[in-house]
């Protein structure tokens, strides 16, 4: 399909074959996506969890503690996806943040604050002050950046829609699939918050910690995944059919490409519904709080495949005729994996020396 | 350039420099810290010094908030505002080193894991660990630099990768190794100027004295080593780019200025460090104040010395500023700016005053604004028609000069040869080069004009 708006392709030939950009790409986003949901699903449970309920204050002190390391991930972990993305579809990617400029750049703005409301939640949390605020705030704010992000990457998939965006900035939020997408992290980042709070809590639970306080916790995220799972799967359909004509025709053409990991995903929800509402004592049923904190991660990495062959779909008309040279930067793939599998190797050996090699009785401190 | 065009008074390169300068203060204290905070604690659990460690202590909380918050998100604000302001540059840059970036970013995995750890691990594990983590973060954060520093520098000196396009050759251009040096010495100078703030905090006489001095000595170690590479950066700059600051009548004299600034200002620090090391109880605060501005002032005036010497491109002999590439001049010249500029094209109706507002904004606005920076409504005040024409043919003609190779000389443009050497050549057909004197010749109407119903 022509357009003559979209940017011609870099002249310079692809430093790796494409597939392998796109498998990296795909793993480092999901990556990036349990922690986001973390981070955002654990802030609006923070913000929300009801005042006089057991375990309230340590629902917020679990998720505010969390945020202060996995805020930090959820940023270095977006790097690579980035990265990726920009080497296979920069030309789209590009005109879709130029389009929404202060939107794109202001999301770092709100970002740093976020940020810094949640070590002010830290601290005062510390202090024993209230931080109901505060947590609100830092909720309003990562859910301004799904909001945003979200529309960017709709964005970049539709350059039909460029030009009217380009009148209107507002225009960008016009597409009827904008709300179902946004919905459709929030509720899944609540689930996947929900069911490790409560997975958090029954662990506390078996090494003797407040029990009242634990199973207050347990129950808040057992009922919190089961909402938003129920919510999820209603928006899951609302977002399926609120596509493009074209684009669920394709989609449903792709055979088992495309169906078998969307089935799996759905079939994920369904079974997480039947699990969750068999949970009635979070604390006296740990095995099936793992059980759905697992399927949770699995229904993630089945949907981000499709949200994947989605936009594979999205682009297909507009990039039939690119022509990709590729050029394999052999040395520099190498130096990549190299170092990637090093400093891997050398996070989790310094995690876990940090945490066996404690002082015994007597022994000094650092 | 056939991307949008983002419309920003300030200019964008103006807000590329102040997430850049900004990114890289953060960036560089948190490598000179990292390595700062480990030697101080190494001191402290070999000497069993506690106030060493509660030096390295206190400076943790603040590593973390720099570092791994700070520091994370303007490091993304960078490539967010080079995305938005030079796509087509920050494609190239992508394609050409995407193994490069990918693989700080697995030091920068290690960075952030160690950094928390760091911090979340005070009073709780052996002394040897924690060493030996504050040693991994230090370790992590010098890798990025030296990754970095190959992409950075190669955009104002790419080398031998003109001609083969190799990521090595790219990545080890003339200048890294300078550059190299340079950041070092900035990092430790930071660390120092950062840090004695902490030292000074110490509320016990004796153990002050000795960590302003423990301070003091990276400030003047960071400051010679910074020296040292600057001018060995200065050394290895191709002549074409060496004449427009240095020498006796440099070709742009405010960055000849800029270059002034940087050198005072260093040997300000200098002087403070040395005083501070050699009377550590005469320290106060009013002075640390001064010393870090010296260094803030140092650091940001060498920036802006090594962005600007890099115009009129954005990749040297490469790219120019506007995202025009010097290979492509002679086809634009042929077909015209506005057939690849699409999407400043389409605000053109056709009238020779749009048509040449399409081609200010595909050509022009990288750099100038029409009111705000770089006014381009009172850089033609002074021009009437036919010496804007002169203006405007001459910049045509350097973009031949580019092609035909005229001016080529140890594979550089020698941009010292020609009339506009800080300005890319203008490109488009005779017609569009026309459209933009018209456009530009507009500008002289007074302001209120262009208001509607003005009378």
């Amino acid at each position: 399909m022509p357009n003559s708006f979209i940017p011609a392709l870099d002249p310079a030939a692809l430093p790796g074959p494409p597939w392998l950009f796109h498998v990296l790409w795909v793993l480092t986003f999901l990556i990036h996506l349990i922690f986001v949901n973390m981070v955002l699903g654990g802030t609006l449970l923070a913000a929300f969890v009801g005042r006089k309920k057991p375990g309230a204050r340590e629902v917020q002190t679990f998720f505010v503690g969390l945020n202060s390391w996995v805020i930090s991930f959820a940023i270095t972990f977006g790097i690579a996806p980035l990265l990726f993305m920009q080497v296979l579809f920069g030309r789209f990617f590009y005109t879709a943040t130029i389009l929404l400029a202060w939107a794109w750049l202001g999301m770092l703005g709100i970002l740093t604050l976020g940020y810094y409301l949640n070590y002010l939640a830290k601290f005062r949390l510390r202090n024993g002050k209230n931080v109901r605020v505060v947590v609100i705030i830092e909720a309003v704010c990562f859910l301004t950046i799904a909001g945003i992000q979200v529309a960017i990457n709709l964005l970049h998939l539709q350059p039909g829609r460029w030009e009217s965006v380009a009148q209107q900035a507002w225009a960008a939020l016009g597409d009827p699939t904008l709300v179902p997408r946004i919905l459709h992290f929030v509720f899944a980042a609540v689930g996947m918050a929900g069911a490790v709070l409560a997975l958090v809590a029954t662990r506390r639970a078996t090494k003797g910690v407040d029990r009242e306080a634990c199973q207050g916790m347990a129950q808040f995220g057992i009922r919190a995944a089961l909402i938003a799972t129920g919510l999820e799967l209603l928006d899951g359909f609302w977002l399926l059919f609120a596509l493009p004509e074209e684009v669920l025709k394709a989609f449903m053409r792709g055979g088992p490409a495309t169906m078998i990991p969307l089935t799996i995903g759905i079939l994920f929800g369904l079974l997480l519904l039947i699990v969750l509402a068999q949970i009635t004592d979070p604390l006296a049923q740990a095995k099936k709080v793992r059980r759905v904190a697992e399927m949770i991660v699995g229904a993630v990495v089945f949907m981000v495949v499709t949200r994947h062959q989605l936009r594979g779909i999205y682009l297909a008309p507009w990039r039939g005729e690119e022509h990709v040279t590729v050029a394999t930067q052999w040395g520099p793939l190498a130096l990549f994996l190299v170092v990637f599998v090093l400093c891997l190797g050398l996070t989790v050996y310094a995690i876990v020396r940090a945490s066996k090699d404690k002082p015994g009785p007597g022994e000094e401190a650092a | 350039m056939d991307y949008p065009i983002w419309n920003l008074s300030m200019g964008g390169g103006v807000l590329i420099a102040i997430v850049a300068i900004t990114h890289v203060w953060v960036s560089h204290f948190a490598i000179g810290g990292g390595l700062a905070i480990a030697i101080v604690e190494t001191l402290g659990v070999r000497r069993h010094d506690p106030a060493l460690r509660n030096l390295a202590k206190r400076c943790s909380l603040m590593l973390i908030l720099v570092s791994t918050v700070f520091g994370a998100i303007s490091g993304v604000g960078i490539w967010v505002t080079i995305g938005l302001v030079q796509p087509a540059a920050t494609s190239a840059l992508i394609h050409n080193y995407v193994w490069g970036w990918a693989a700080e970013w697995g030091f920068f995995i290690l960075e952030v894991a160690t950094a928390l750890l760091y911090y979340a691990t005070w009073d709780k594990v052996r002394p040897r660990t924690h060493l030996l983590i504050i040693w991994l973060y230090f370790f992590a954060a010098y890798m990025s630099l030296v990754i970095i520093q190959g992409i950075v520098s190669f955009m104002l000196t790419p080398g031998q990768w003109i001609v083969s396009h190799s990521f090595w050759d790219g990545i080890f251009n003339p200048t890294y190794f300078p550059g190299l040096l340079l950041r070092t010495g900035i990092c430790l100078l930071l660390a120092g100027a950062y840090m004695i703030f902490a030292a000074m905090r110490e509320p016990d006489g004796d153990a002050r004295g000795r960590m302003v001095r423990l301070m003091a000595g990276f400030q003047v170690i960071g400051a010679l080593v910074a020296y040292g590479g600057y001018r060995w950066w200065e050394h290895s700059l191709p002549e074409s780019v060496r004449v427009l600051f240095l020498g006796s009548s440099p070709i742009v004299p405010a960055l000849a200025t800029t270059r002034l600034l940087v050198l005072w200002a260093l040997a300000a620090f200098l002087l403070l460090g040395l005083f501070a090391y050699l009377i550590p109880r005469a320290q106060r605060w009013p002075m640390a104040v001064v010393a870090l501005l010296a260094a803030f002032t140092f650091f940001g005036a060498s920036e802006r010395v090594r962005e600007g010497v890099r115009k009129p491109f954005v990749i040297r002999d490469f790219m120019f500023s506007n995202g025009v590439l010097v290979s492509e001049i002679a086809d634009i010249n042929r077909h015209g700016i506005l057939a690849k500029a699409k999407w400043a094209a389409r605000e053109s109706d056709g009238s020779p005053v749009s048509m040449g507002r399409a081609v200010y904004r595909a050509e022009c606005q990288a750099c100038h604004t029409v009111d705000g920076y770089s006014s381009l409504r009172k850089l033609v005040a002074p021009a009437d028609a036919d010496t804007l024409g002169v203006i405007l043919s001459t910049l045509r003609a350097e973009g031949d000069e580019y092609t035909s190779g005229k001016y080529l000389e140890l594979g550089h443009v020698a941009t010292q040869k020609l009339d506009y050497p800080h300005m890319p050549p203008l490109v488009g057909t005779p017609e569009e080069i026309e459209a933009l004197k018209a456009y530009l010749l507009s500008l002289h109407k007074p302001k209120i004009a262009e208001v509607p119903n003005a009378k």
